[in-house]
């Protein structure tokens, strides 16, 4: 018995490693079209996606870049990933504060519509619209 | 009888009443309603936002001398199957635009003629007899206004395409252009598509 375990513990683990290759981070392969891994194999895709769904995977944020352009206006670059294996879409809201963090009225703070598909990465870029702006909240929900 | 009368009466009064759709005031900040078919106020938000944030982003209306450009609002046409008042989107164009400082807007020319048409009543009133009426150094002398440099032009346009038997897709692409008066050249240009799609029987127009 203990033997049967460890050769479905090896072979599990050499599926695990076969499957995971290194690509250049900045180039993604989508599932269907690059080798299979865990979450894109025929036999393995339904329990990797019941998984996640179970597990409630979502939108990571990863960062969150600013940096001021020519004209002197702050500008945003939000990263993110989306771990579920669905397309995730959604709005986001940024809102501009500025040095004393008061909020800088402005009709470019509405709700902008995103999408990011299974297992992507994702960046959504916002431009603040007055030289005061030195700092930002964003919100997000669910689109409806 | 006569109960069963008013047990009925009762019923479709509560009816009727659960029926009644009460008006309310939307939560223009967070409004979780449904997407219609034809533009509301969300996609010329939307719209105007993103035009704002591409102009500020290129900038293209940064003057290298620190000052601010003049700029109008030339023609914006709707080719859409709407009756829609472009001021819709360009209200909001241009106040983002001017809180930015980087803009002034001239209410002395534009597209569909001055936007503030006093400009030129208070003009008309001077070469008047009227004019007579008022002191001479409050009334505007000529060659004060300044002409443009910098001109929005654009267009909304829709396009319906059959999805499949029972639904449409409707297609709104707004388009603006930031055109240098002086030399004629284009120093910005976007479009932004809002896209659609639902039933057959939704009218987009």
């Amino acid at each position: 018995m203990k033997t049967i375990t460890n050769i479905l513990l090896l072979a599990v683990s050499l599926v695990i490693i076969g499957c995971s290759k290194h690509h250049d981070s900045r180039i993604h392969v989508r599932e269907g079209l690059g080798s299979d891994s865990l979450g894109s194999n025929i036999v393995t895709r339904p329990v990797a996606h019941a998984f996640s769904a179970l597990v409630g995977d979502g939108i990571e944020i990863t960062q969150a870049v600013t940096r001021r352009n020519d004209a002197g206006m702050l500008e945003l670059q939000v990263d993110g990933y989306n771990s579920s294996y669905k397309t995730k879409r959604f709005r986001y809201r940024v809102e501009w504060l500025d040095e004393q963090g008061m909020l800088i009225q402005t009709k470019t703070s509405v709700w902008l519509p995103a999408s990011a598909m299974g297992k992507s990465p994702f960046s959504l870029k916002a431009v603040a619209p007055r030289t005061e702006a030195v700092n930002f909240r964003m919100d997000t929900r669910k689109w409806e | 009888m006569k109960t069963t009368i008013t047990r009925i009466i009762t019923v479709l009064g509560i009816l009727i009443c659960g029926c009644n759709q009460g008006t309310e005031n939307i939560d223009i900040m967070h409004d979780d309603a449904k997407a219609v078919m034809e533009l509301d106020y969300r996609d010329f938000d939307q719209a105007a936002s993103e035009m704002v944030q591409s102009m500020l982003g290129s900038g293209a209306l940064k003057k290298d001398d620190g000052s601010r450009y003049v700029v109008t609002t030339a023609r914006i046409i709707n080719d859409t199957m709407q009756r829609i008042d472009t001021d819709q989107l360009m209200a909001k164009i241009e106040e983002e635009l001017m809180n930015s400082g980087q803009v002034v807007m001239t209410s002395a020319v534009g597209g569909k003629g001055a936007s503030d048409k006093m400009v030129y009543e208070v003009r008309e009133i001077r070469d008047s007899d009227v004019g007579d009426e008022f002191q001479e150094d409050t009334l505007q002398k000529k060659r004060q206004l300044i002409a443009p440099e910098l001109s929005i032009a654009g267009k909304i346009f829709q396009r319906n395409i059959r999805y499949d038997k029972k639904r449409q897709q409707v297609e709104y692409y707004f388009q603006l252009k930031v055109t240098d008066l002086k030399t004629g050249l284009r120093f910005w240009q976007k479009e932004s598509l809002i896209g659609k799609r639902g039933s057959n029987k939704s009218v987009s127009w």
